[in-house]
């Protein structure tokens, strides 16, 4: 593709790894501002340096996942994964420099471990973004933008090499400068994780600052119980079936095996103005009508609360177009019995009893609330840094 | 793509080993300068937010606590009178001795208000509410007064205090009336007790009876909402009744 002595595949490497340099970086940054435990916007956009913005779902998922970052027992957030890649562009940005300066001088050695290194940042990408179509089921932007600065590198790392390979007159280079070059790639990929780790702010102070709750147990009516295999950690959840917040949260549960340790109480608790008086407005038009399908599941409430978060989409949508494409999705999975259940007079009251207890216990507004036994974790512990501060306060839930 | 013009010294030669040094130098250094740059950065991002982390946030974003409801008719004055009758009428008693509702002296005491303006209190209640009419001298709830009942007491929304408010006509004695009007505050008491299965339902249900010597509804009120609205109504069947309704006010 490229004549021999050509410095474009070079160009393309050095450009790639400027922009996979933003993108980390963005990433790095909207990760580590979340260490002040704020609400913060987000950039999720292909464009480089692009502004951070309040609607970036994708990315936010992509953040809270369990797959962002390593470590997270041990750091609260955990290390982003996109350090890593902040150092790797560096090292691939200076190293582009180098072969786009040295032109034909540069050996044909240098070029196989330029190639050889360059796909790494692919493979690494390939394997993430398969994991954001397989388990998060969408790709952030940011996260995009990395992928496709990897896919160029690559091109450009192998590019070069292919055109130099049956070039006989560039000089040669030992294989000790190889090892000094992996050994320079494994410091520079290192460093900015290892000062990220070093810098973290102890975060143990304020996880048992959320309060408590203050009436443990609902009079009058029972909560729906989501009993784990492996049951020995009591909690307390709130959750709207239609909130993507909570089923990021249940996800996270379930995916990172936690749920099964976990004896829990839910109580539901829908931000939908037909049947909760706390909002002017309903956030999650159905939400009523799916959290008495959830409370008419009696032995299969669990089931059916996956299914509303498996279906989440699908039922938004149905609650958006009106009560009965809902009564009609919910008929349909679980039969005439259930949509029965649903419409009868006891499941409103099962349902205000249940908004009533969130109401005596003063909770915020807000979905997921969470309690481990008495204590409330605050919301930015439930998501970013679920794994640290189930590691603090309930180290036998990970084990 | 496009062929490089490259004027480089020929590999091996002098000013080629040269070239070669000098671009692995500034390979090198821009490495150094790289690699430190992002170290920084990131130093100074988790500096930052351990400095927010530790000042108080300024603009903290409000979010709303879950609450008992609270709606515009929940005036100072209306929660005063309602806040008395809780103290008074037992609601908020708990243990023995506490008192089950409240006889028409005593609303005349604690509500320190005419007629005229307690009634007033109760307009904004007009449909939320509902009016279970009585026959002449009796207690026993029909089945249209049972099926309003219902609907009211299922309709709870946001509301923690369920009142009724039990009246009896001028025909008769003051001391018949205040008699007849307690038994339709039990009434309506008992049959909301076995509807509601509810241990909690002492603390939740607010009984006023008024007799016939206090607050008497004119002939306005039949048009409210009422168990009976086929049959003729005026100030003698509309004070054979109960007022019942949730109000949403935080007390």
């Amino acid at each position: 593709m490229f004549s021999r002595g050509s410095k474009a595949p070079a160009a393309i490497a050095l450009i790639a790894s400027f922009l996979g340099l933003i993108f980390a970086s963005n990433s790095t940054l909207d990760y580590a501002a979340h260490l002040d435990r704020r609400l913060h916007d987000v950039h999720c956009s292909f464009i480089p340096g692009a502004p951070a913005v309040a609607e970036a779902e994708a990315c936010r998922a992509a953040m809270y996942s369990p797959y962002s970052a390593l470590l997270k027992d041990q750091y609260w957030g955990g290390v982003p994964i996109s350090l890593f890649g902040l150092g790797a562009f560096c090292f691939f940005a200076a190293f582009s420099l180098y072969v786009l300066m040295s032109g034909e001088r540069t050996s044909r050695r240098t070029l196989g471990f330029f190639a050889l290194t360059g796909v790494t940042p692919l493979l690494v990408s390939l394997l993430m973004l398969t994991i954001s179509l397989t388990q998060l089921g969408q790709v952030c932007k940011t996260c995009a933008g990395i992928y496709i600065s990897s896919a160029l590198l690559a091109f450009g790392s192998v590019s070069a090499w292919l055109a130099a390979r049956s070039d006989g007159s560039r000089p040669t280079s030992s294989l000790a400068l190889v090892a000094a070059w992996l050994a320079a790639l494994a410091v520079t990929t290192l460093v900015p994780a290892i000062v990220y780790a070093a810098s973290v702010p102890d975060q143990r102070p304020y996880i048992t600052q959320c309060g408590e709750i203050k009436v443990a147990k609902i009079k009058g009516d029972s909560p729906v119980k989501i009993h784990g295999v492996r049951a020995i950690q009591p909690a307390i959840l709130f959750e709207d079936p239609l909130c993507p917040t909570c089923k990021a949260f249940h996800d996270r549960l379930v995916t990172e095996n936690i749920i099964e340790k976990l004896d829990i109480e839910l109580y539901l608790f829908p931000l939908d103005s037909e049947c909760n008086w706390m909002l002017d407005h309903p956030l999650h038009p159905g939400a009523c009508i799916v959290a008495k399908a959830v409370l008419c599941g009696e032995g299969n409430s669990r089931q059916v609360l996956e299914w509303a978060y498996a279906e989440q989409e699908y039922l938004t949508r149905a609650g958006k177009a009106g009560d009965n494409v809902l009564r009609a999705a919910i008929k349909q999975r679980w039969g005439e019995g259930l949509l029965r259940c649903v419409d009868d007079r006891k499941t409103d009251v099962r349902l205000n009893n249940h908004l009533h207890f969130a109401s005596e216990n003063n909770i915020p507004v807000s979905t997921p609330q969470v309690y481990l036994g008495k204590r409330r974790l605050c919301d930015e512990d439930t998501d970013l840094g679920l794994r640290f501060t189930l590691g603090q306060l309930a180290p036998e839930v990970l084990k | 793509m496009t062929q490089a013009m490259d004027p480089t010294p020929p590999p091996g030669s002098g000013a080629g080993v040269g070239a070669a040094a000098k671009a692995a130098l500034v390979g090198l250094a821009a490495g150094v300068v790289l690699t430190a740059g992002a170290a920084l950065m990131v130093r100074s991002w988790t500096a930052s937010a351990a400095e927010r982390l530790v000042e108080p946030e300024k603009e903290k974003p409000k979010v709303a606590i879950a609450d008992q409801a609270e709606v515009a008719y929940c005036t100072p004055q209306f929660k005063q009178v309602l806040e008395r009758v809780l103290h008074s009428c037992g609601l908020s008693g708990e243990g023995e001795g506490a008192r089950r509702g409240c006889k028409p002296a005593d609303v005349k005491t604690f509500a320190s208000i005419s007629d005229d303006d307690f009634n007033a209190l109760f307009t904004p209640l007009k449909d939320r509410g509902g009016v279970i009419m009585f026959d002449e001298g009796r207690d026993e709830l029909d089945d249209k007064a049972k099926k309003l009942l219902e609907e009211r007491w299922y309709d709870r929304k946001g509301a923690r205090y369920f009142f009724v408010v039990a009246r009896a006509s001028k025909t008769g004695s003051q001391s018949k009336n205040n008699a007849l009007s307690h038994r339709r505050a039990n009434s309506v008491m008992l049959f909301l007790t076995q509807l509601a299965n509810d241990p909690e339902i002492e603390k939740k249900v607010g009984l006023l009876w008024l007799g016939n010597e206090f607050a008497q509804l004119s002939k306005e009120y039949c048009g409210w909402p009422n168990s009976r609205p086929d049959e003729k109504c005026d100030e003698e069947p509309i004070n054979r009744s109960a007022f019942v309704s949730w109000v949403d006010c935080r007390l």
